[in-house]
C-alpha cells in the first residue's frame, strides 16, 4: 500500500481524496495554486505544495510540476481526482515513467474509451448497443451528408476528443450540416486540439443513464449499479440519483451488463463510468465512457456502501477487489444535488465572492461534499461547485422530502447559489414522478420566473 | 494575547538545546511548541509557504518548529516587514534546489556575491533534470533563504537581492 499520496487536484474532490487516504493511513501532499493559498482543506493534508499561478494551464495543468511535486516530496501515487489531468493518457504515462502510480486505468485504457470514436467502435464490436451513427471519425463530406440522411435529422456532431458535455451541435438539416461540421471541427480544434468529429442521431427526450465500475489490475471488474443524471442544463449535471426511476429492472440488468462488457474489452481497472442515453422506447445506446472517478460518484457510495475513492486507491496499489458482483448489495435511494455559485436568476452566472456565512445541512442519511466554511473564498477561476448535498433515505419520496428539508436548512450567504432552483426542480410534478428527460430543464425554466 | 517575542526565545531556546517538545502554560493560555524531528523516516519536507500560519523562512538553520496554540487561538505573527529595496529571486518551478553545479564545486553566490542579470544562481532539479536559474536583476547577494539540497515549490523565495 502507498505510504504517501499525491493528490492532484483542488476543492471539494482533493478534500474527498486527504479523507480516504487518512482513513487508509496514507500521507497526503495536497498540490495547490496560488489562486488556492490558504484554503482551509489544505491544511486537512499533511502537507501542501504550491505549483503554480491562478490559471490552471499555470498551475493543475502542468503535469511536470506536478510530477516533480511528488518526487520531492516522496510520494509514490499520484490522485488526479476529476477534471484537469484525470483523463490525460499522456500524464498518466508521465507519472508511470517517473515511477509514480496514477490512480486511475492504464493510459492505454483511457486513450481506447476516452476517445469517443473509438469507444462507439469498441462498443459495436462487444455488441454494445450504440446511437446509430458514423463508423469512426468523418472525413468525406459527401458520404457525412449520405450518412446523415440516412439517420434522420436532426444529427449531432461530436468532438471525438470531447467530453463532459463540450464539443457538440445539433443540425437540424441538410442544408446547415457541412457548415456546421466546419465549425465544430474549428470549436474541436481550439477546446481539445483536435479536429476529429463524429455524427450520431440525435435522440430526443432521452434519459441520461451512466453505469459505475470499479476493476482492479487482476481482471476482475464489477458494475455498482446506475445513476440516472437527466436533470441537466447545458449539459451540465444539476440532480443524480440512484437507482434510475425511469428505467425497469430488465433495462436495468442489460444496461449494467453491457457496460461490464464494453469496459472488459478495454481491459479497464480502476473506476469509471459508462454513459449512455435511454430513448422514449426504453431502449438503451452507449454515449461514452469517462475513464475517471465522477462529480457524483457520492450517490453510488451511498446506495452499495462502497466507498469509491478508497477502491480506487487499494486496485492502483495491487490489491484484489473486496467484492464479488455477487456480493454487491443496494438498499435504499439516494439523491445528490449540486450546489453552485452561481445565480439562477441572472442566466446561472457565476458568483465568486467570499462566503460570509455556511451552515450546511446535516441529519439522518445526509452527506455534505464541500470545501466551505464560514469566510471561504469562492474563485472565479475555477468552476463555481461549491458543495454537493447527497441523501440517502428508504425511499424514492422520502429522498425528496430529506433533500427539500436539507435544501431549506442551507445557508450560504451573501452568494448567489443554485439552491431556490433545485428546489424548485425537486417540487416539480414531473421530477415527482420520475418522469424527466435531459431536455426537462430547459423547457421547463426557460427564465427563473418561469410559473412551475 | 500570544507574545510573539516571547515564542521567538522559546524556540531560539527549542533550537540551542536540540529539546523536540515544550508546553507552557500560563494562565489560561497555552502554547505548545513541537519540532519535527530530523532524519526521523516518513518525516515531510518543509515549505515555507506552507498553509501554517507559522512556519518562518529558517535560512541555514535546522527545521523550523510548528507552533500548535490549544486555547485560545493565536494571534497571528507580525508580519516581517522585507527590506523595501530587496528583490526576491523566486523559483519558478517545484523542484530540489542545488546551490553548486555538482557536490564538488562551490556554491554559484555566496552572501555578498555580486550577480549580474542572466547569471547562474543555482540548480534546481526536477524529474532527473537540471535548470540552471539565472538572475534577473544586477546586484548583491543579501540572503540565501533556503539550504542545498532543500524542496523548494514554486513562488518560493530563494534569495534576496540588494539591486545595484
Amino acid at each position: 500500500m502507498f505510504r504517501r499520496i499525491l493528490v492532484a487536484n483542488r476543492g471539494e474532490i482533493a478534500l474527498r481524496i486527504i479523507r480516504a487516504c487518512r482513513e487508509l493511513g496514507i500521507e497526503t501532499v495536497c498540490v495547490f495554486s496560488e489562486e488556492d493559498r490558504g484554503a482551509a482543506y489544505l491544511e486537512l493534508a499533511d502537507r501542501a505544495i504550491c505549483i503554480g499561478g491562478a490559471a490552471p494551464r499555470d498551475s493543475y495543468l502542468k503535469s511536470d510540476r506536478i510530477i516533480a511535486a511528488a518526487e520531492v516530496t516522496g510520494a509514490q501515487a499520484v490522485h488526479p481526482g476529476y477534471g484537469f489531468l484525470a483523463e490525460s493518457a499522456p500524464f498518466a504515462e508521465k507519472c508511470r515513467a517517473s515511477k509514480l502510480e496514477f490512480i486511475g486505468p492504464s493510459a492505454e485504457a483511457m486513450r481506447l474509451l476516452g476517445d469517443k470514436a473509438t469507444a462507439r467502435s469498441l462498443a459495436k464490436k462487444a455488441k454494445v448497443p450504440i446511437v446509430p451513427g458514423s463508423d469512426g471519425i468523418l472525413d468525406d463530406d459527401a458520404e457525412t451528408l449520405k450518412l446523415a440522411e440516412q439517420l434522420g435529422f436532426p444529427v449531432i456532431i461530436k468532438a471525438s476528443a470531447g467530453g463532459g458535455g463540450r464539443g457538440m451541435r445539433i443540425v437540424f438539416s441538410a442544408d446547415d450540416l457541412l457548415s456546421t461540421m466546419k465549425q465544430a471541427r474549428q470549436e474541436a480544434k481550439g477546446a481539445f486540439n483536435r479536429m476529429d468529429v463524429y455524427i450520431e442521431k440525435f435522440i430526443e427526450k432521452p434519459r441520461h443513464v451512466e453505469v459505475q465500475i470499479l476493476g482492479d489490475q487482476h481482471g476482475n471488474l464489477v458494475h455498482l449499479g446506475e445513476r440516472d443524471c437527466s436533470v441537466q442544463r447545458r449539459y451540465q449535471k444539476l440532480i443524480e440519483e440512484s437507482p434510475s426511476p425511469g428505467i425497469d429492472g430488465r433495462t436495468r440488468r442489460d444496461l449494467c451488463a453491457a457496460a461490464v462488457k464494453l469496459c472488459k474489452t478495454a481491459s479497464y481497472s480502476s473506476a469509471g463510468t459508462v454513459e449512455f442515453l435511454v430513448d422514449a422506447k426504453g431502449r438503451f445506446h452507449f454515449i461514452e465512457v469517462n475513464t475517471r472517478v465522477q462529480v457524483e460518484h457520492p450517490v453510488t457510495e451511498m446506495v452499495t456502501g462502497i466507498d469509491l475513492i478508497k477502491a480506487q486507491i487499494r486496485a492502483a496499489a495491487g490489491e484484489p477487489l473486496e467484492f464479488s458482483q455477487r456480493s454487491v448489495r443496494w438498499t435504499g435511494h439516494a439523491i445528490e444535488c449540486r450546489v453552485n455559485a452561481e445565480d439562477p436568476e441572472a442566466d446561472f452566472r457565476p458568483c465568486p465572492g467570499t462566503v460570509e456565512k455556511f451552515r450546511p445541512p446535516g441529519g439522518f442519511g445526509v452527506r455534505v461534499d464541500t470545501y466551505g466554511h464560514d469566510g471561504c473564498r469562492v474563485s472565479s477561476k475555477y468552476d463555481s461547485l461549491l458543495a454537493k448535498v447527497i441523501v440517502h433515505q428508504p425511499t424514492r419520496a422520502e429522498a425528496i422530502r430529506c433533500m427539500q428539508r436539507c435544501l431549506r436548512e442551507f445557508v450560504v450567504h451573501p452568494l448567489k447559489t443554485t439552491i431556490p432552483f433545485l428546489s424548485r426542480v425537486l417540487a416539480h410534478p414531473a421530477f415527482e414522478s420520475g418522469a424527466v428527460d435531459t431536455g426537462f430543464v430547459e423547457r421547463t425554466f426557460q427564465s427563473a420566473e418561469a410559473v412551475v | 494575547m500570544l507574545d510573539i517575542e516571547r515564542i521567538r526565545k522559546l524556540v531560539e531556546m527549542m533550537v540551542d538545546n536540540d529539546l523536540v517538545e515544550i508546553s507552557l502554560r500560563d494562565g489560561d493560555e497555552e502554547v505548545s511548541l513541537r519540532r519535527p524531528q530530523v532524519g526521523v523516516p516518513g518525516s515531510l519536507p518543509q515549505f515555507s509557504g506552507g498553509p501554517y500560519p507559522w512556519s518562518p523562512a529558517n535560512p541555514g538553520g535546522p527545521a523550523a518548529p510548528e507552533v500548535q496554540p490549544t486555547a485560545p487561538p493565536a494571534e497571528s505573527p507580525a508580519e516581517q516587514n522585507p527590506d523595501e529595496d530587496l528583490v526576491e529571486i523566486a523559483s519558478p518551478m517545484v523542484g530540489t534546489f542545488y546551490s553548486a553545479s555538482d557536490p564538488e564545486s562551490p556554491p554559484f553566490v555566496d552572501v555578498g556575491t555580486r550577480v549580474s542579470r542572466g547569471m547562474v544562481v543555482c540548480i534546481l532539479e526536477a524529474m532527473k533534470v537540471f535548470n540552471e536559474i539565472k538572475a534577473e536583476v544586477s546586484g548583491t547577494i543579501e540572503r540565501i533563504l533556503v539550504k542545498n539540497a532543500d524542496a523548494v515549490e514554486f513562488g518560493q523565495p530563494l534569495f534576496l537581492v540588494r539591486p545595484g
